[in-house]
C-alpha cells in the first residue's frame, strides 16, 4: 500500500466499523474532489464496486420511477379509495367521529411531545445536505426516467406498426418535465443559499431544533391544501370528481388544518407545563426523589414532583384512550339508561363505598393476621361466585364477579400499603378508580353500537390495523411480564407451565394460530356464547405476542444482578415489593429496545388479518380495490401505497427505539 | 398475590421464635399457589375440551384420524404428487413443499444476508449506503405485503404463448411462473451412487494417510487434491460401468420378501423398540455429557425440555408405528410395496442408462390454456413470490446480525491479522468471520426458524405448502382440529430440528474456542 493518505487505505469488505461511531461528528469536511477520490475511487477494486453499486442504485431508482409514472398506472384508484383504505365505509354523516378520534390522539401526542421531548437539533450542515441531495435526487430521476408515451387527441396511447408504444424524444421529455426541474432547482438552490449564507464551520454546525422540522413540514403540507386542490376524489355518474360532498368532515383541508393547529397548540401547552413544573420543583427541592439517578447524565433536570405527576396523567390518558376512543367515540354506544340507573349505578356505588371501607379497615396498622385471613376469605368468596355461576347454582352479574375478584386482590395487596395514612388513601383512591373503570367499561362495551355501516364490519382498513396492534400490545404486555416472571421463578410448576406455553407458541407459525382462533375457537365456547371475529383475532394475536414479549422481558430479568435481589431482601422488602419496585423497573428498562422491536413486529403482523378474511389495510389494497368495477385488477398501485405507509410507521418506530436506546444509556456502561 | 414473606410489622414479641401459622409459611403458601394455578389451568383445559367434544358431537363429527388413509378427492397445485389419493398423502405433499421452500430459502437467505451484512461494513461509500437502504427498506415492510407485491408483479408478466413443444431457450418466464430445465435422477442413478460411495470411502482412507504423512514429515502431500481426484475418477468411470451393480436389485428383492414374510406385528414391535432404544441411548449420552468428576451438572430447564422432547418424539414414533403403520409407507413413497421393495426396483438389472439426465422446458395445452409441460422444472408464481419474499426479508435481518457479529470481534484481532501480514480477504475469512460466527450463529438460527414458519404465508398466494393443503383438507373433511394438530407437530419438529442443528454447530465452535 503506497497510499500516503492518513486514513488507513480503504479496502472493500473490510471488517472494520465504519458506522457513525467511527467518524467523530466535528471532523472537518473535505473538499468534494478529494472526498470523491478518497471514498469512491481509491483503488481499482473499490472503483469497480463503486460503479457496480451506483449502477444497481440507478437501475432500481429508474425502475421505480418508470413504474410510478407509467401511463398504465391508475393512481386514481388509490386516490379515490383513500378514505376506504383508512376507515372502510364509515358513514359519511358520522365522519366527524373519525376526526374527533384523530384529534384526540393528536392532542395527546402534542402534549407528550411537549412534556417529554428532549429533542436534539439538526445541524445546518445536515439540513443543507438533505436539501441539496434531495434536489440532486429529483434531477437524476428526471434525467433517467424513460420518455413518456405519446397520446393522441382522444387520450389513447399511440402505437407504431409493430405494436410498440411510441415515446416522445428525450429533449421533449426534458422540456415536458419543467415542473420537476423547477422543484430540483428550488431544493438545490435552498441548500446552496444556506451553504453560502453560513460559510464558516462554527455556524454550519449550529443546530436548529428538530421540532421546527417535525411541525414545519406537515404545516407546509397542510398549508398547501389551501392552494392546491389535491382533493379527495370520488367516482360519480361515470366520472371522477374532486372534493365531493358538502360536509366539512368530508373535505380535507379544514380538518387537517384544525388537527395541525391542535398539534402545535398542545405541544406549546406541554412545553409550558414542563417548564412550570420544573420551576416549581426547583423552588421546592424534593430530596426524596434521588432514585432517578439513571437519567441524570443525560438530563440536566429530573422529573420530580409536579412534572412526574403531569407525566403520570398523560400516560394514563394514553392507556385509556384506545378503549375510550373505540368504544365511545367510534361506536357511539346506545346506553340503556334504565339498566344503568337500576343496576349498574347502585352496584358500582355499593362496591365503591363498601370496598373502600373494607380496604381502609384492612390497611389499619393493627390489622395483622385477622386482616390477612379476611382477605383470603374474600378471595375464596369471589372464587366461589365464579364456580357457582359455572355450575349454574345461581349467577351473579359478571361485572359484579369481576369487581369481587378485584376487591379480593386489592385486599391481598393491602399489607403493602398499611400504616401510613397517605398510602392508605392511595390504595382506596386506586380502588375507587378501578371500580369506576370496570363499571363504566362494562356499561359501554355491552351497549350496542348506533353507527350503521353497509357491511357487518364496523371499521376497517388502516383503522383496524391500528386498533388490533394497539390492543394487542396493551393486552399482551401484562401477560408477557407475568409469563417472564413465571419462567424465571424458582417455583417448578409455574416455570414448567410458562415454559411449555412460550415454547409451543413460539414454535408454530402465527397464521395457524389465527386460523385456529378465527375458525375453531367457536367450537370451544359454551352454547350461546359467541365471540366476534375481530375479538377472536385480537385474542390470537395477544396470546402469540405475549410469548415473544415474555422472552424479551426474560432477557431483561436475567440481566439483573443477584446483588439487587439480596439488597432488596436485606431492607426487608416483600417479594411483591421487590419485584414491583426493584427488579421489574430495571429489567424493563434494559428490555426497551427488544420490546419496541416486538411492537414493530406486531404492527407488521397485523397484515395477516387479510388472510383470515378481515378487512384490514392490506386486504383493502389487495382485494377490495382490485374488485371494484372501475378499477378491475388495479393491485400493484395499492400495494405500493400501503407498503409506503407501513414502512413510514415501522421506520419511525425503529428510529425512535434507537434514540431511546441511546437515551436510557444502554451499551454505554 | 399473597405474600408469604411480608415482615410482620405488628408482631408482638411473644410470637418471636415460634413457627408461623401454616398460611404464612412460605413453602406452604408457594405450593398452594402453584397447585392452585395448576388446577385452574387443567380445569380450564378440561372445560374447553368438553365443550369442543360436545359441539363436535352435536355436528356429528368425530375426533379420528380416518382422513389420513381415506380417499379424499383433492388436487394439489404443485408438488411431488398432484393427485394424492389420501388425506395423509396430501399432507405429506404439503410437508415436502414446505421443507423444500424452507431449505432453498435458508440457503439463499444466508448467502444474501452475509453479502449484504459485509457490504454494510464495506469502506466503499456507495456500496455501504446501498446495503443500508436494502436493510431499512425490506425489514420495515410486512412480509405478507412483500410476497403479494412479488406475486402481483409476476402475475403481470406476459402469458404463455401458443407455440407448443419444447422451448428454444433454457429458461422461460411468464405469468404461469418460471420454467427451467429439469435435471432428474435417471435410470442408473442408484447403482452409480454405490460406485461413488466406494470411491468416497477409498478417497477418505487416502486422505487420512496423506494428511498423517504431512503431519509427520511436513512435506506438502496435496491430500485434498488426491481425494477429490479419486472421487472424480470413480464418478467418471462409474458413469458407464455402473450396471455391474445390477445384482444388488436381487439382494434387496430377497430382503424385501424376507421382511414381508415376517408378521406385521413383529415389524411394528421392532420399529417401536428401535425408536425407544434411540431415545434411551440419546438421553444416556446427553447425561454423560453433563457429568463431571464432581457429579452431574445442575440441569437447566432447556436441558430438561430437550430430554422430555426426546421422550415425546420417541413416543410419537411408537404411536405412529403402532396405529398408523399400514398407511405410513403408502403416503411417503406412494406405492404399495415397502421401502426395500422400492430399492429392489431401483437397482433392477435392466437399468443401464445414464445416471442423471436433463430435459428442456416445454409447453403443452391440456385444457383451454397453454401451460408448461412436465418436461421442465416448473416453479409457479406462488413459489417464486413466497421464495423471494422470505429470502429477501430474512436476508435483511441476517445482514444486521452479521454486521453486529463482526463489529463484536475486538478491533485488535483485525489489527493483529494485518500485522502478521495477512491480506484483508484472508484475515476476514480466517480470523474475523470464525470469531464472529460464534456471536452470529444463535440469532441466525432463530432467523432460520422464522423463515421456516414464514413459509406458511404461502396460503395467501396459493403455493401448496402444508398450511394451504391442510386448509383444503379440513374444508373438505371437517377435521379441523386434527389437521391443526398435524400442523403443530410438524412445525414443532421443524423448530426442534433447526435448533438442534444450530446447537450442534454452536458446540463445535465452542470447542474450537478452548
Amino acid at each position: 500500500m503506497t497510499d500516503p493518505m492518513p486514513p488507513a487505505a480503504p479496502t472493500a469488505l473490510a471488517a472494520e466499523p465504519v458506522g457513525p461511531a467511527a467518524s467523530p461528528p466535528d471532523r472537518p469536511s473535505l473538499p468534494p474532489g478529494r472526498w470523491i477520490r478518497e471514498n469512491l475511487f481509491p483503488n481499482a477494486r473499490n472503483s469497480i464496486l463503486t460503479v457496480f453499486a451506483i449502477l444497481v442504485a440507478l437501475f432500481t431508482y429508474r425502475g421505480l420511477l418508470n413504474f410510478m409514472f407509467s401511463e398504465e398506472r391508475s393512481w386514481i384508484a388509490v386516490r379515490t379509495n383513500l378514505r376506504l383504505m383508512f376507515t372502510q365505509a364509515y358513514p359519511e354523516h358520522q365522519y366527524i367521529r373519525v376526526w374527533v378520534t384523530v384529534g384526540l390522539v393528536v392532542v395527546l401526542a402534542g402534549l407528550s411531545a411537549g412534556i417529554w421531548a428532549r429533542w436534539g437539533g439538526v445541524t445546518l450542515k445536515r439540513l443543507m445536505g438533505w436539501l441539496m441531495s434531495g434536489g440532486g435526487l429529483v434531477a437524476v430521476g428526471v434525467l433517467i426516467r424513460e420518455p413518456s408515451v405519446l397520446t393522441d387527441a382522444a387520450g389513447e396511447t399511440v402505437r407504431d406498426d409493430v405494436g410498440e408504444l411510441v415515446r416522445e424524444s428525450f429533449a421533449a421529455a426534458m422540456a415536458d418535465r419543467w415542473v420537476w426541474w423547477a422543484a430540483a432547482l428550488v431544493l438545490f438552490g435552498l441548500g446552496l443559499a444556506l451553504w453560502l449564507r453560513f460559510d464558516d464551520l462554527a455556524r454550519r454546525t449550529s443546530e436548529i431544533p428538530v421540532a421546527w422540522l417535525v411541525f414545519g413540514l406537515p404545516g407546509l403540507l397542510v398549508a398547501s391544501t389551501w392552494v392546491i386542490r389535491y382533493g379527495h376524489y370520488a367516482f360519480a355518474d361515470g366520472e371522477f370528481i374532486a372534493e365531493p360532498g358538502q360536509l366539512v368532515a368530508m373535505s380535507t383541508r379544514v380538518p387537517w388544518t384544525v388537527i395541525w393547529l391542535l398539534l402545535v397548540g398542545c405541544f406549546g401547552i406541554g412545553r409550558v407545563a414542563r417548564s412550570r413544573a420544573i420551576a416549581s420543583s426547583q423552588a421546592v427541592p424534593d430530596a426524596a426523589d434521588d432514585d432517578e439517578g439513571a437519567e441524570d447524565e443525560a438530563a440536566p433536570e429530573l422529573p420530580r414532583g409536579a412534572l412526574a405527576k403531569t407525566r403520570a396523567i398523560v400516560n394514563l390518558a394514553w392507556v385509556l384512550s384506545p378503549f375510550f376512543l373505540y368504544w365511545v367515540v367510534m361506536r357511539d354506544p346506545e346506553i340503556d339508561y334504565a339498566h344503568v340507573f337500576s343496576t349498574m349505578l347502585p352496584m358500582g356505588l355499593a362496591f365503591g363505598v363498601v370496598g373502600s371501607a373494607v380496604l381502609w379497615w384492612l390497611t389499619r396498622s393493627d390489622a395483622g393476621e385477622v386482616g390477612r385471613l379476611a382477605a383470603i376469605g374474600l378471595l375464596l368468596l369471589a372464587a366461589f361466585h365464579w364456580v357457582a355461576a359455572f355450575f349454574g347454582w345461581y349467577s351473579m352479574l359478571q361485572v359484579a364477579r369481576i369487581a369481587f375478584l378485584l376487591l379480593a386482590v386489592a385486599g391481598l395487596l393491602a399489607p403493602n400499603f398499611a400504616g401510613v395514612a397517605a398510602q392508605r388513601r392511595r390504595l382506596v383512591g386506586a380502588w375507587l378508580f378501578v371500580v369506576l373503570l370496570v363499571f363504566y367499561g362494562a356499561t359501554v362495551i355491552n351497549a350496542p353500537s348506533t353507527i350503521e355501516t353497509p357491511t357487518d364490519m364496523f371499521i376497517g382498513g388502516f383503522s383496524v390495523t391500528l386498533l388490533v396492534s394497539v390492543l394487542t400490545i396493551m393486552l399482551s404486555f401484562p401477560i408477557g411480564v407475568l409469563l417472564a416472571l413465571a419462567r424465571t421463578s424458582r417455583q417448578p410448576i409455574f416455570r414448567v407451565l410458562s415454559t411449555v406455553y412460550i415454547e409451543v407458541i413460539r414454535g408454530v407459525p402465527l397464521i395457524t394460530l389465527l386460523l385456529f382462533f378465527s375458525g375453531v375457537l367457536p367450537l370451544f365456547l359454551p352454547d350461546g356464547m359467541e365471540i366476534a371475529e375481530l375479538a377472536a383475532a385480537i385474542l390470537g394475536y395477544t396470546l402469540f405476542s405475549a410469548a415473544y414479549l415474555a422472552e424479551n422481558v426474560r432477557g431483561g430479568l436475567q440481566s439483573i444482578r443477584r446483588g439487587q435481589y439480596e439488597a432488596a431482601d436485606a431492607v426487608g422488602l416483600t417479594t411483591t415489593q421487590r419485584t414491583g419496585f426493584i427488579v421489574l423497573p430495571q429489567s424493563l428498562r434494559v428490555s426497551i429496545p427488544p420490546l419496541v422491536g416486538q411492537v414493530i413486529a406486531t404492527f407488521k403482523e397485523t397484515s395477516l388479518l387479510a388472510i383470515i378474511g378481515l378487512f384490514d389495510f392490506l386486504r383493502m389494497a389487495n382485494s377490495v380495490v382490485p374488485n371494484q368495477s372501475q378499477f378491475l385488477g388495479v393491485r400493484r398501485e395499492g400495494l405500493l401505497f400501503i407498503s409506503v405507509v407501513y414502512w413510514v410507521v415501522a421506520f419511525a418506530m425503529s428510529k425512535y427505539s434507537q434514540r431511546l436506546e441511546q437515551r436510557v444509556g444502554l451499551g454505554q456502561r | 398475590m399473597s405474600d408469604p414473606r411480608a415482615p410482620d410489622r405488628d408482631a408482638s414479641l411473644s410470637t418471636l421464635g415460634t413457627r408461623p401459622p401454616f398460611y404464612r409459611d412460605a413453602t406452604v403458601v408457594r405450593w398452594i399457589a402453584q397447585v392452585g394455578t395448576l388446577i385452574l389451568v387443567l380445569a380450564a383445559l378440561w372445560f374447553l375440551a368438553t365443550e369442543a367434544g360436545d359441539s363436535l358431537r352435536a355436528r356429528g363429527a368425530n375426533i379420528d384420524f380416518d382422513f389420513i388413509s381415506d380417499h379424499i378427492g383433492i388436487k394439489v397445485g404443485w408438488g411431488i404428487d398432484t393427485n394424492p389419493d389420501s388425506g395423509g398423502r396430501a399432507l405429506w405433499v404439503g410437508m415436502v413443499n414446505t421443507i423444500r421452500m424452507a431449505a432453498a430459502g435458508i440457503a439463499l437467505a444466508s448467502v444474501v444476508g452475509v453479502l449484504v451484512g459485509l457490504a454494510r461494513l464495506s469502506s466503499n461509500w456507495p456500496l455501504r449506503r446501498l446495503a443500508g437502504v436494502y436493510v431499512e427498506a425490506l425489514r420495515n415492510i410486512p412480509l405478507l405485503v412483500q410476497i403479494l407485491v412479488y406475486a402481483a408483479v409476476l402475475a403481470s408478466l406476459p402469458n404463455v404463448s401458443f407455440d407448443m413443444g419444447p422451448i428454444p431457450g433454457w429458461v422461460h418466464l411468464s405469468n404461469k411462473g418460471l420454467s427451467i430445465p429439469r435435471v432428474f435422477v435417471a435410470d442408473g442413478f442408484y447403482q452409480w451412487a454405490v460406485v461413488m460411495l466406494i470411491g468416497g470411502v477409498i478417497a477418505r482412507v487416502v486422505f487420512k494417510r496423506l494428511a498423517a504423512r504431512r503431519e509427520q514429515t511436513g512435506m506438502q502431500t496435496n491430500a485434498g487434491a488426491w481425494a477429490t481426484g479419486i472421487v472424480a475418477v470413480f464418478a467418471i468411470v462409474g458413469w458407464w460401468v455402473h450396471p455391474i451393480f445390477g445384482w444388488l436389485g436381487g439382494v434387496f428383492g430377497g430382503l424385501s420378501d424376507a421382511v414381508g414374510s415376517i408378521p406385521q406385528g413383529v415389524v411394528q414391535l421392532v420399529a417401536a423398540l428401535a425408536a425407544a432404544g434411540v431415545a434411551v441411548w440419546w438421553i444416556r449420552r446427553f447425561l454423560a455429557q453433563h457429568r463431571t468428576p464432581a457429579g452431574l451438572v445442575r440441569l437447566t430447564d432447556d436441558d430438561w425440555f430437550r430430554m422430555i422432547f426426546a421422550v415425546a418424539g420417541a413416543a410419537i414414533v411408537v404411536l405412529f408405528v403402532a396405529v398408523l403403520w399400514p398407511g405410513l409407507s403408502s403416503w411417503i413413497v406412494n406405492s404399495s410395496s415397502d421401502g426395500l421393495g422400492v430399492l429392489a426396483d431401483k437397482f433392477g438389472n435392466g437399468r443401464t442408462g445414464a445416471p442423471i439426465d436433463a430435459m428442456r422446458p416445454d409447453i403443452v395445452q391440456p385444457g383451454n390454456f397453454p401451460n408448461y409441460g412436465p418436461a421442465g422444472l416448473n416453479l409457479p408464481i406462488g413459489f417464486a413470490a413466497v421464495y423471494f419474499g422470505v429470502v429477501f426479508y430474512t436476508a435483511a435481518f441476517i445482514a444486521e446480525i452479521v454486521r453486529g457479529g463482526i463489529l463484536a470481534v475486538p478491533k485488535g484481532q483485525s489489527e493483529a491479522a494485518q500485522a502478521v501480514g495477512l491480506r484483508r480477504s484472508t484475515a476476514l475469512r480466517r480470523v474475523i468471520l470464525p470469531q464472529a460466527l460464534r456471536v452470529i450463529l444463535p440469532p441466525v438460527g432463530n432467523q432460520y426458524l422464522n423463515l421456516t414458519k414464514n413459509t406458511s404465508l404461502a396460503i395467501a398466494v396459493g403455493y401448496s405448502d402444508l398450511v394451504q393443503i391442510g386448509q383444503t383438507v379440513y374444508n373438505q373433511t371437517g377435521k379441523t382440529l386434527q389437521v391443526m394438530a398435524v400442523w403443530m407437530l410438524f412445525y414443532l419438529a421443524c423448530s426442534l430440528t433447526i435448533s438442534a442443528a444450530v446447537n450442534f454447530f454452536n458446540i463445535r465452535l465452542r470447542i474450537v474456542e478452548r
